[in-house]
């Protein structure tokens, strides 16, 4: 039994929440309904013109291949690789845990045309590899880099780190007294088959289809490293030739293999992922004892990260270490940074606080509908940024909305639409750890709805909502699709200027800016993390 | 809670302030490596504010164009400043710019000009031949491209993006877009690459991985000046020869811009002797096209090149036909 009966809804519950649905119906339905309507429209009659434009390439089939084997083979090495890493990291003695994890986190926090460009520093003619060995050397891994396995390899570096914390997350909520129980007849390898992993599988295969989705609407990486996707030929058919129908168009075979997976992760899944309970911290969470393999394995992980991580963004910064090109690339883009950081902050507010409203709904089951509801975060999380973007522009590019569009607004408006999906599933799973009958006894005292969830709800899933507000952080700051199309004049963020003078730009001056944007993610990361570090002091001292 | 979130409305309302009512809204298609010290110069020279618009790589000068497109019932931009004229001559058809002489256009040749006043060009891009420099005897013409001689040693732009398109769509508006095919067809059948790009293209020339290709001349002159093996040809230059094709930068005064006055003092500042040394100056190395303005070491001034004769209108018109075309063309190619 997953969830309890559904309680009295009040109005004032009703119309929050109500409220928070419309926000992100207009933030996000609306203008994915306009660019629907514009791309069935040809000089105001309807027509399929762009649709049958689309059927009639021969082209069609291989971009649809393409676009699900690159989706299908950077989840699987994303859990090939995250799954057993997490469970290192979340269920053993190894050292350094809390750090290493960290450490794997990096490039999530990256634009991941960022970790294109490093990883072409490393196997593009005369990178590093070809400086090291040789030309010929050089020469191969240039042509291995441009294509699908170039494209698998850059994006499961980038992604690998959402299957790394679910596989952590997931593995905390396994009860220590279930590992304990089968512990007594069968050894660790026999619990982590037989009870762990199972226990932890609905956590990962999230994991695995949010990376799933996130590859397949992922254009920036397929085109500079030259694979034909759908997310890229939509972007094209926007950019190049000026087409929003068409660009419609060819987003919808990616709406469809987003809804397949969503059915997929219904049928299989069946709701597991809405409960996160996690175990109480003072059971104790068994570990497994790695014994004299430790440093071996200690050595491993660390080549690992060497590999994965080090080595692309050490060239990058490698690259970047000429005289000057700091300075050069900061008086460039201070502005950009501020920017950046106002917007991420600002964006992830937002989604903070209607993420744990539209999470509230999917938990509590507050209000009928509520799996439309959760149903159209994630299609919005899996659209490419491109048909937002259209949207928006079409739907708020009009005099009377002049506040709004072409101003920051219209940027947040598109960070709520595109990527609610997670802090609401953040929500969800601290709202899990509940129980709801504190709400009730409060109601039953008299408390308000706006009382129990501001003095009771609200702090007690303080952890998950600052986790959500840092992933809702990170995610805007390295937004570059979406941004790119609806930044007001003068107001880009740095991804987008680094984007930008990509065109041209010194490559060491470009290599400098990427570093800057490590050092704009990676700063609140860290805040947050002597601040967790400080809370658990504090928490061990008064117990 | 409470200080996350004003912090985060705190920042918010910094960023969003636009600040002094005295600004000027540009669209931008050219490198935003070369045009944003320019325009900072002009915000400094006259207390402007300049709020840009870049284009990407991606978008091969086609991104703004297509914004200024979406935004023309509801114009944000004052100017656009293009990287090459056909753009903006598509702009002018489709009735997003409005006409402005500005005084510094004088001593600009008319045929770098809208005759309407609807565009002025202003510091020009080659397309010239980057080879390597193994070639004892350079390709002299684009038509080694489909000479024997030459077989499997170009490499060309795609060209359904950027300056390769106006290449292409200048080449038909002289020979007729059927011809154009069958020289783009003998291209392919003399084993061309295709390339993403010209900065690719130059690449794979300044790499020996291909011995030729025709490109802008801002990506020969920026591997020459960092030593890559590679030479510059201007292609067709012979008596009867079809010539060099010359892409001027293109300044552009948009319909019913919120500051139309700035507009036109940017337009003024962008067609400038100085504007057009400094782009001379930069690693653009942009050809002037005011007399007596500082020629680039190593590139030709237009008075002793031969300038392939078109007429920009007619490209543009042009382009937008051939397009289908060509993107049959490149898909026959990745087939």
């Amino acid at each position: 039994m997953l969830y309890g009966k559904r309680q009295t809804v009040t109005h004032a519950e009703r119309w929050t929440l109500v409220l928070a649905v419309v926000v992100v119906a207009i933030a996000g339905l609306l203008p994915v309904l306009v660019v629907i309507a514009e791309s069935v429209t040809v000089e105001g009659y309807m027509s399929f013109e762009s649709y049958n434009a689309l059927l009639s390439s021969p082209r069609q089939w291989r971009w649809l291949g393409n676009t699900v084997l690159l989706g299908v083979l950077v989840a699987s090495v994303s859990m090939a690789v995250g799954l057993p890493l997490g469970l290192l990291l979340a269920k053993t003695d190894l050292p350094f845990r809390s750090a290493l994890a960290v450490l794997f986190t990096v490039p999530l926090l990256l634009p991941p045309y960022i970790l294109a460009l490093a990883w072409f520093h490393v196997l593009g003619r005369g990178g590093l590899l070809t400086q090291w060995f040789s030309p010929a050397l050089g020469e191969l891994t240039h042509e291995v880099l441009f294509g699908l396995p170039g494209s698998v390899l850059v994006l499961s570096s980038s992604l690998m780190p959402v299957v790394l914390l679910m596989t952590i997350a997931f593995t905390r909520t396994v009860h220590p007294l279930l590992e304990e129980a089968a512990l007594m007849t069968a050894p660790w390898r026999s619990v982590l088959t037989g009870i762990t992993l199972p226990l932890i599988r609905p956590g990962v295969l999230l994991g695995g289809l949010l990376v799933f989705l996130l590859a397949t609407g992922e254009f920036a990486v397929p085109m500079f490293l030259r694979f034909d996707v759908y997310a890229v030929e939509s972007f094209t058919q926007f950019a190049a030739f000026y087409q929003p129908g068409a660009a419609t168009a060819f987003a919808v075979p990616l709406a469809f293999v987003a809804f397949v997976a969503l059915t997929l992760e219904r049928v299989h899944l069946r709701d597991r992922t809405y409960e996160v309970r996690f175990a109480s911290p003072r059971s104790g969470l068994l570990t497994v004892p790695l014994g004299p393999l430790r440093p071996l394995v200690m050595g491993a992980v660390l080549l690992a990260w060497l590999l994965i991580i080090g080595l692309p963004l050490g060239s990058l910064v490698a690259a970047s270490a000429v005289g000057g090109n700091y300075s050069e690339a900061l008086g460039r883009s201070w502005d950009a940074l501020l920017r950046s950081v106002a917007y991420a902050t600002t964006g992830a507010t937002l989604l903070t606080v209607l993420g744990f409203f539209i999470g509230y709904i999917v938990q509590r089951r507050s209000l009928p509908g509520w799996r439309s509801v959760d149903s159209l975060t994630i299609l919005l999380f899996a659209l490419p940024s491109t048909v937002i973007g259209v949207g928006l522009v079409t739907l708020w590019n009009r005099p009377l909305l002049g506040a709004i569009y072409g101003t920051p607004l219209l940027v947040l408006i598109g960070y709520v639409a595109q990527y609610i999906a997670l802090t609401s599933r953040i929500s969800v799973a601290g709202l899990s750890s509940v129980p709801r009958s504190m709400e009730e006894a409060a109601q039953l005292s008299g408390a308000s709805w706006f009382r129990r969830v501001g003095l009771i709800v609200a702090p007690l899933t303080g952890r998950a909502l600052g986790a959500g507000w840092l992933i809702g952080y990170l995610f805007c700051l390295r937004d570059t699709g979406l941004s790119m199309m609806i930044y007001p004049a003068g107001g880009d963020p740095l991804p987008v200027r680094t984007f930008t003078m990509m065109a041209n730009g010194a490559p060491a001056l470009v290599a400098a800016l990427c570093v800057i944007m490590v050092a704009a993610a990676l700063v609140p990361l860290l805040i947050v993390g002597l601040i967790f570090a400080g809370a658990s002091r504090e928490n061990a001292q008064a117990a | 809670m409470r200080r996350p979130l004003l912090w985060s409305l705190c920042c918010f309302v910094l960023s969003a302030c636009n600040g002094s009512q005295d600004e000027v809204v540009v669209y931008v298609s050219h490198d935003q490596v070369f045009s944003e010290p320019i325009l900072r110069d002009f915000e400094q020279e006259t207390g402007i504010r300049v709020r840009a618009v870049y284009d990407t790589e991606e978008a091969k000068g086609t991104g703004v164009m297509n914004r200024l497109l979406a935004e023309r019932n509801n114009p944000q931009a004052d100017v656009y400043w293009a990287n090459e004229p056909i753009r903006a001559e598509v702009l002018k058809q489709e009735g997003v710019s409005a006409s402005y002489r500005s005084p510094n256009a004088e001593g600009i040749p008319d045929r770098f000009r809208d005759a309407e006043g609807h565009w002025t060009g202003f510091a020009a891009r080659a397309r010239v031949l980057i080879v390597n420099s193994g070639i004892e005897s350079p390709p002299p013409s684009i038509f080694s491209y489909t000479d024997p001689e030459w077989r499997g040693r170009g490499v060309i732009a795609n060209p359904l993006f950027g300056t390769t398109t106006t290449q292409m769509a200048a080449l038909a508006s002289l020979w007729g877009a059927d011809s154009l095919m069958a020289f783009l067809d003998g291209i392919s059948a003399n084993g061309t690459a295709l390339s993403t790009g010209n900065g690719e293209s130059a690449d794979l020339v300044a790499q020996g991985a291909s011995m030729f290709s025709l490109v802008d001349i801002d990506d020969a002159v920026s591997r020459l000046r960092r030593g890559d093996p590679v030479r510059m040809v201007y292609p067709d230059q012979g008596p009867d020869g079809l010539g060099t094709l010359l892409l001027p930068n293109a300044a552009l005064l948009i319909r019913d811009g919120p500051n139309q006055r700035n507009g036109e003092r940017l337009i003024d500042y962008l067609l400038s002797s100085a504007t057009e040394q400094k782009l001379a100056a930069s690693d653009a190395a942009q050809i002037p096209l005011h007399e007596g303005v500082d020629v680039p070491t190593g590139v030709q001034p237009i008075d002793r090149t031969v300038v392939m004769p078109v007429d920009y209108s007619e490209v543009a018109r042009v382009l937008q036909e051939i397009q289908p075309a060509l993107q049959q063309w490149v898909e026959k190619q990745q087939r």
